[in-house]
This record gives structure tokens, sequence and C-alpha cells, in this order.
């Protein structure tokens, strides 16, 4: 790339920009993506929603729920039976943490358990998604809060 | 059920998603500020060195998860560890920003710091100096390949998954190491073209954008530093 007196600002807006991206990544309550509101108040006890008809329960222990312990994930869900079992999929809104699924087992009529971690995110953000996809009917997302 | 070789590509192209979305931004800076810190130097090798050295970390802690089945009792046991990594990543990069804007000169800070061994006190220097040897980049890689990370740690969490599902320990020693060593190297494009897009040889006047860039790995050093210590 051939030199040029205009480079210098250019090239040093360019870091600046990047550098407030940057920054912007890594402070807490802050997120890129459209605001993201709490519908589960996990840390005292199960949520309730909503989807085709059927009621789904999402339930974690032990409490408080905290990041980087082994959880316990129970899942009831009213009607009938799957062919396959439902699981969940625990991600960060507006941020990419990889694929992170808990792999639910009968337990009883209705109930799922499966065992699983919600990892820290060192940028200090503590909201957190749990997708629950139910087989060929659907998905829900309960998002809650996690102690780090 | 997917297959063997299945797992090790997905941790690869997990790695390449990650590195795109997630270490751009969040490890941008400590790339960023090694690249401004060769300033004008060759900074290819370097930079591959560094990742290298961040991969091998990764396989590492792979191993590690995967010959303990376990990821919230190694996660348990570094934790101190990873806050110390931070709060060491946050002086490097503020000690290169100091001696960038030649506001301190490195005989000053050797004569400041505390005995921590020659070993160590001689890769410091390395890394202030003008003229720096490719390879002084790889502690520094094997170093921050352990700064608490999210994604890694999830990462982590399918290796010591994988080390559950092992036969024996040593099967799962192996198929850990192996996925997060995958998993590392998906994550080496993006951050190697961070460190392309701030070589600035071609740039004329470049020394007054290594000031503006000294200045800034100033504020992310100490950043880093706020944040190892808050962690």
């Amino acid at each position: 790339m051939k030199a040029s007196r205009f480079n210098v600002p250019l090239v040093s807006i360019g870091i600046l920009f990047l550098s407030l991206m940057i920054f912007s990544a890594h402070q807490p309550g802050v997120c890129l993506a459209a605001e993201v509101k709490l519908d589960c108040d996990i840390q005292s006890s199960s949520c309730r929603k909503q989807i085709n008809g059927r009621t789904v329960d999402l339930e974690i222990l032990p409490k408080p729920v905290k990041a980087m312990k082994d959880l316990t994930f129970q899942v009831k869900i009213s009607g009938d039976s799957f062919s396959e079992a439902p699981f969940i999929d625990l991600g960060m809104p507006g941020m990419k943490m990889g694929p992170n699924r808990v792999i639910l087992k009968k337990n009883g009529v209705t109930t799922y358990v499966g065992q699983g971690v919600i990892v820290r995110c060192p940028s200090g953000k503590t909201i957190w998604q749990a997708v629950v996809t139910l087989p060929d009917v659907g998905s829900v997302v309960f998002t809650f809060d996690v102690i780090y | 059920m997917l297959s063997t070789n299945s797992i090790y590509i997905l941790f690869f192209t997990t790695g390449v998603t990650i590195g795109f979305g997630h270490c751009i931004g969040m490890c941008g800076p400590v790339v960023i500020s090694l690249s401004l810190n060769l300033k004008g130097g060759p900074s290819v090798w370097p930079h591959l060195i560094y990742n290298c050295g961040r991969t091998l970390t990764y396989g590492l802690l792979g191993g590690i998860v995967g010959g303990m089945a376990s990821f919230t009792r190694f996660a348990e046991s570094i934790d101190g560890l990873q806050k110390g990594v931070m709060v060491v990543a946050g002086v490097i990069i503020t000690l290169m920003g100091l001696t960038m804007t030649g506001w301190i000169h490195t005989s000053v800070i050797f004569r400041a710091a505390p005995p921590v061994g020659t070993f160590i006190t001689r890769t410091f220097k390395q890394l202030l100096q003008k003229k720096k040897h490719p390879l002084m980049y790889l502690p520094l890689g094997l170093l921050l390949g352990l700064l608490p990370c999210g994604p890694v740690y999830t990462a982590l969490l399918a290796a010591a998954r994988s080390g559950m599902e092992a036969d024996t320990t040593l099967g799962g020693v192996l198929s850990g190491a192996g996925l997060m060593t995958c998993f590392g190297l998906g994550t080496i494009p993006a951050l190697f073209l961070v460190s392309r897009l701030t070589d600035l040889r071609w740039l004329r006047h470049r020394e007054k954008v290594y000031k503006i860039g000294a200045v800034l790995m100033i504020a992310v050093g100490v950043y880093f530093i706020w944040k190892g210590l808050r962690f």
C-alpha cells in the first residue's frame, strides 16, 4: 500500500475505533445487541413458560445458581411424551460462548433431568439464557441472572 | 452420535467461529499490543509462535480436564492462577506501552522490579527491547493461554465430557488434549488477521501512530490489571 499523508489520521481513527469496540465488549451490562430482559428468577424458584399449549417448567439446582459449579437441570413438560428427549442449550445473549448443551434424560412421566455447567464470562456479564428445545414442538427461552 | 474425526473437526470449526465472533473483541487488545510492540519489525513469525504457545496451553489444559474427567474441579484449582495471569498480562502490556512512549526507560523498570529469577527477567528484557527474537513470543503465548475466557471454559467442559466417556485415564488425557488443540488451532486465523491489520511497516510517519497505540496499550494494560484484581 502506498504511503500517504492521510494514512496517519485514518489509521489512528481506525485504532481508536477498534479500541472502543474492544472496550465495549469488556464492559458489564453493555451489549451491542438489543437490550435483553430477565424473565426468570431462577435464584428463587423454578420458571414456567408456554409453548403450543404445553407448559414447560425449568428448575436449576442447587440454589443459589452459580457459575462454574455442577448444576442439575430439571425440565417438566405437560402433555404427551416425546419420541426424543428435549435438550437445553446454554448461552449468553449477545455474546458467543461456544456450544454448551445439557443432555436431558427422562426421570418420571413428565420430567427430564440433566447435568451441566454455566461457565463464567470474564467480562462480568451475568445474564444467561437456557433454550429448552422440545423435539417436533419448538423452543422456549428462559433468561436469568447467574451468580459468579 | 458424532464420529471421533467429526468431533475434532467440530472443535476446530467452533474455534474458528469463536475466534471471529469473540476472540477479536476480548483478546484483540493483547494481539494489537504485541503487534505495536514489534515496531515495524518482522511480525509473522512472532505472532505464529505466540499463537502456537497459546494453543499448546489449551492442549495441556484439555489433557488435564480430560484426564480428571471433571471441569469444575479443575476450574476451582486454577481460579487464583488465572487471576494472577490476568494481572501479569496487564503489567506486561502496561510496561510495553510505557517503554514504547519513551516515558520510562527499560533500565528504570528493571532497577525497580523485584527479583523474579534470571530466566523471567531475561525474557521480559527481550520483550521490551527494540530487537526481539521471535521465540520470545512463545513463553508469552504459553502464559496468556491461561487467561480466563468463557469460550475456552465451554470447550474445556466438552473436553472433560470426552474424558468421562473414555475407557481409560490416558484415553481421556489424549482426547481432551486433542480436542482443545483443535479448538486452539481454530482460533488462530482470527487473531492472526488482527496482527496483520496492525502491522504498520508500510505506513509513513508511523511513529505518531505508535505513540497513540502505546498510550492505548497502557490503558488496556491498566484495565487488565483492574479486571484481574476484581475477577
